[in-house]
């Protein structure tokens, strides 16, 4: 049916090239759809396959992405950009991801997340256990925002809350700050809907957990989980850091 | 976005970086504040060029891995050249001295210097206090120092590396004395020349008798400067007056700098034209260059482009110098480094220049004003905010709409007059108070009234008015105190005093500086001065300085939104709320995207 109008053309076509380079057309054809599918399927399998490290400034991401892949103590400046590196997971060689320590400064942060939040297979919030008491709202705000940004609601990657520096006496407990921070969010999710709407703003901020109810973790499209960790170690530098629940996480993600 | 300016300066330090874009590596040198060493800028590239050197492979091949495993080992490096900056800057003290036997000199040195150039060597080390050979000395002495000079510690991030003090202070130690020797011997030498120049000059002849005062008059030419062009001794009140009369009713400005100021920049601007059309040709090739494989970015690449840019910004309504400061710093940030394939240089400026923009436009903390409010409800105090602002920006109708937001989420507000100047200012509020009463009456409350006015009439103190205002909403349990304060020039200094009294005595929890997205340059004076005002003269150890910013007639610009860049620019702080119209539904918050993108609209 459809062939046969072609045909005649194709006929037409078929006399007037050269056999040769008919056929050199048809192989260039041939070797550029096989790239094209070759980096569809690439793309989809390799999309997301990131483990973002977020959290305010010092709460310790650098230090907890060195640990990761070399195991070695070093000294970390505030970071200024971001850096990612290849993950293996300890004891399946095949399994691998890429970790994304991104910058915790407030004039950054966003940013960066903007750019690697669509790569995004799971989140690791990193927290800062012993100034938590006094920090606890620009950590629920951050999280906050993370957490109602549209592609973060729509690919709903793994949340790991790390509690970081577990070290030190003073830290408090992986319970403790999630009941401040179900708290906290449940606070500013009222505040945040009820600000006045932005310029050239396209619906509110989307909801955050069930109305009505209390703000619980557990109302959340993703899951969810609390470990504690500490990037420095109880036995100080020369030791190995303390967080075998992250590293049990991460090879659950991959 | 602050990346122009390259040192910074904090207590006794003063920290002085350079970046290195193509292996996104930064180098700090941290030296004491009073020494002045001029050696670290040649310290730094030195640094900079032998550990890029050095560790290229590392980077290149390893990536991130490379950096977090590799050792830098660079501290003898590091002290060789750190040694060979001391020496020459050094061997440059003595010859700085000497300036005027150079110049006596240096007729004789520059002949020898065009006819035989190996001689150079020869003469630097005979005469140390050459000053042509200083400058090719500097060079001869680099050539074998290559040796770097770097101590690096390993680290993951950035690298940092830090002089020690003491050998530093001991090196300038020796310098100083030998300054001091040397400088007597300087002053004595220096009146000489200048007798030698004074013989040279011949009398020159007035010709008083001839002249007209018309002949001296240059008033007619042009009108703009003409009170600046005429010599005061020629003043001849009759011209004057002529003047005047030629444009009637028209009011003189006290100073005349703004014609002045916009004949400049059209000067300015003309000779970058044509410019800007040469590199067009030439920018072709490079773009072609550019799309074929990987080029790093010079500055004769940004240049043309950066032009461009603050061009079009300056255009959008951002204040002039801000504009500047911005394109220097994203070229700072982009110098060396490495494009992809088909990425011009002028999509890498722009993509570069969006990022700034909007990391400018997202400082600090967001200031959450609910969020605070729930805060004080707690602690059963109420929370306090202080509207200030020039004349006529729209404190008054802002301050009403910012109520209405508090009454509608169900929090009492008493508004404090302390506007006791303008004419009408307590009335209007009073209108404003009736009105939203009848909007939110007490009964749909539970019987507490919303809204209420303090006022104490016209001519009373206005930090007096504001203590009692809050300490009746504590009694009274209303939730927020809004201040309303008169407008001020920033340039009136009884008047900025009065301003920074209330604010010091009253300690509010929250200073919101009121301006209007017409305004151009004037932003940046207006805040420069309110802040510096609110600084000198608050007691604490911490003064109370501006919290955020509240941007009112957001309506009338279309898209020159380029106010709210120079605000936050200048002081780092959030704009709270966004004014958009004249009723009370007309306030939104800034969406950093929307106004990025308005302002980057062609």
């Amino acid at each position: 049916g459809m062939a046969g109008p072609l045909e005649p053309h194709l006929e037409a076509l078929r006399r007037e090239l050269d056999p040769a380079v008919l056929s050199v057309l048809l192989a260039l054809l041939a070797v550029a759809i096989t790239l094209l599918v070759w980096r569809l399927v690439q793309g989809r399998r390799s999309s997301r396959k990131a483990v973002l490290l977020l959290g305010l400034c010092d709460a310790g991401k650098t230090l907890l992405f060195a640990r990761l892949l070399t195991g070695r103590y070093r000294d970390t400046q505030t970071s200024i950009t971001d850096s990612s590196a290849v993950y293996r997971v300890s004891n399946d060689k095949s399994a691998n991801v890429t970790l994304i320590d991104l910058p915790g400064h407030e004039s950054l942060r966003l940013q960066f997340l903007e750019r690697f939040k669509a790569a995004a297979r799971a989140i690791v919030f990193v927290v800062d256990s012993v100034a938590f008491q006094r920090e606890v709202k620009d950590v629920a705000e951050f999280l906050y925002q993370v957490l109602v940004d549209s592609t973060v609601l729509k690919n709903a990657p793994a949340l790991l809350i790390a509690c970081n520096k577990q070290d030190v006496t003073m830290a408090k407990s992986a319970k403790l700050i999630q009941q401040q921070l179900e708290k906290e969010l449940n606070t500013l999710r009222v505040t945040r809907s009820a600000a006045p709407t932005s310029l050239d703003a396209t619906g509110g901020p989307a909801q955050l957990g069930k109305k009505g109810k209390d703000f619980d973790f557990s109302q959340l499209p993703m899951k969810v989980e609390f470990v504690e960790c500490s990037a420095r170690g109880s036995k100080g530098e020369e030791g190995d850091a303390d967080f075998e629940g992250l590293e049990k996480w991460l090879a659950k993600i991959a | 976005e602050r990346g122009g300016n390259n040192s910074f300066t904090h207590e006794a330090l003063t920290l002085k970086y350079k970046l290195d874009n193509q292996f996104e590596l930064v180098f700090v040198v941290g030296f004491q504040k009073i020494l002045t060493l001029t050696y670290v800028d040649k310290l730094i590239d030195d640094v900079h060029k032998e550990f890029r050197d050095k560790y290229r492979n590392e980077f290149q091949q390893k990536g991130t891995l490379g950096l977090l495993n590799g050792t830098f080992d660079f501290k003898d490096d590091f002290m060789r050249l750190l040694r060979d900056a001391e020496e020459s800057s050094k061997v440059r003290a003595p010859t700085v001295m000497k300036t005027f036997e150079q110049s006596l000199k240096s007729q004789k040195t520059v002949k020898c210097m065009i006819e035989t150039r190996g001689e150079k060597p020869k003469e630097k080390v005979k005469n140390k206090k050459n000053k042509s050979s200083k400058k090719e000395g500097i060079e001869a002495v680099a050539a074998p120092g290559k040796a770097s000079a770097g101590d690096k510690q390993p680290s993951a991030g950035g690298d940092k590396e830090e002089l020690t003090k003491d050998e530093i202070l001991q090196k300038n130690r020796e310098e100083f004395f030998k300054r001091h020797m040397k400088s007597g011997e300087k002053s004595s030498k220096s009146p000489k020349p200048d007798a030698h120049k004074e013989k040279g000059k011949k009398p020159r002849v007035w010709d008083l008798g001839n002249s007209n005062a018309k002949v001296l008059d240059y008033s007619n030419s042009a009108t703009n400067g003409s009170a600046e062009a005429c010599p005061v001794e020629e003043f001849d009140p009759d011209i004057a007056l002529g003047d005047r009369n030629r444009e009637p009713g028209r009011l003189y400005d006290l100073e005349y700098e703004s014609d002045d100021e916009a004949e400049e920049e059209k000067v300015v601007q003309n000779p970058s034209k044509p410019s800007v059309k040469k590199g067009g040709l030439g920018g072709m090739f490079g773009m072609l260059k550019g799309l074929v494989g990987s080029k790093s970015l010079t500055r004769e690449d940004m240049d043309p482009v950066l032009e461009k840019m603050k061009d079009h910004l300056i255009a959008k309504n951002v204040a002039a110098e801000i504009a500047v400061q911005l394109c220097e710093s994203v070229a700072k940030k982009l110098e060396g480094k490495v494009m992809g394939t088909f990425t011009t240089v002028t999509s890498t400026v722009k993509q570069a220049l969006q990022e700034a923009l909007v990391q400018i436009l997202q400082p600090q903390r967001r200031v959450d004003v609910l969020r605070d409010v729930m805060d004080a409800q707690r602690h059963r105090r109420p929370y306090v905010v202080t509207f200030c602002g020039v004349n006529g920006v729209g404190k008054s109708t802002n301050l009403a709409k910012i109520s209405f937001w508090l009454i509608e989420n169900g929090f009492s507000v008493l508004i404090a007059a302390c506007d006791t100047f303008r004419a009408g200012a307590v009335e209007q509020l009073r209108t404003h108070t009736r009105r939203l009463n009848a909007l939110h009456p007490p009964e749909s409350h539970g019987g507490r009234t919303m809204v209420q006015l303090y006022e104490k009439g016209y001519g009373k103190d206005a930090a007096g008015i504001a203590m009692e205002a809050i300490s009746y909403a504590r009694n009274q349990g209303f939730d927020v105190v809004l201040v309303d304060t008169a407008g001020r020039m920033q340039d009136n200094a009884p008047l900025m005093t009065a301003l920074a009294k209330l604010i010091a005595v009253n300690a509010p929890d929250l200073v919101l500086f009121v301006g209007e997205a017409l305004v151009g340059n004037e932003a940046v004076d207006q805040l420069v001065k309110f802040n510096k005002a609110l600084a000198d003269h608050s007691m604490a150890q911490t003064p109370r300085l501006i919290d955020g910013i509240v941007l009112t007639k957001f309506d009338t610009i279309d898209d020159k939104v380029g106010a709210a860049i120079s605000m936050t620019y200048i002081t780092s702080k959030p704009i709270v709320f966004v004014g958009t119209g004249q009723t009370y539904c007309d306030l939104r918050s800034l969406n950093a995207k929307a106004v990025v993108a308005a302002l980057m609209k062609a």
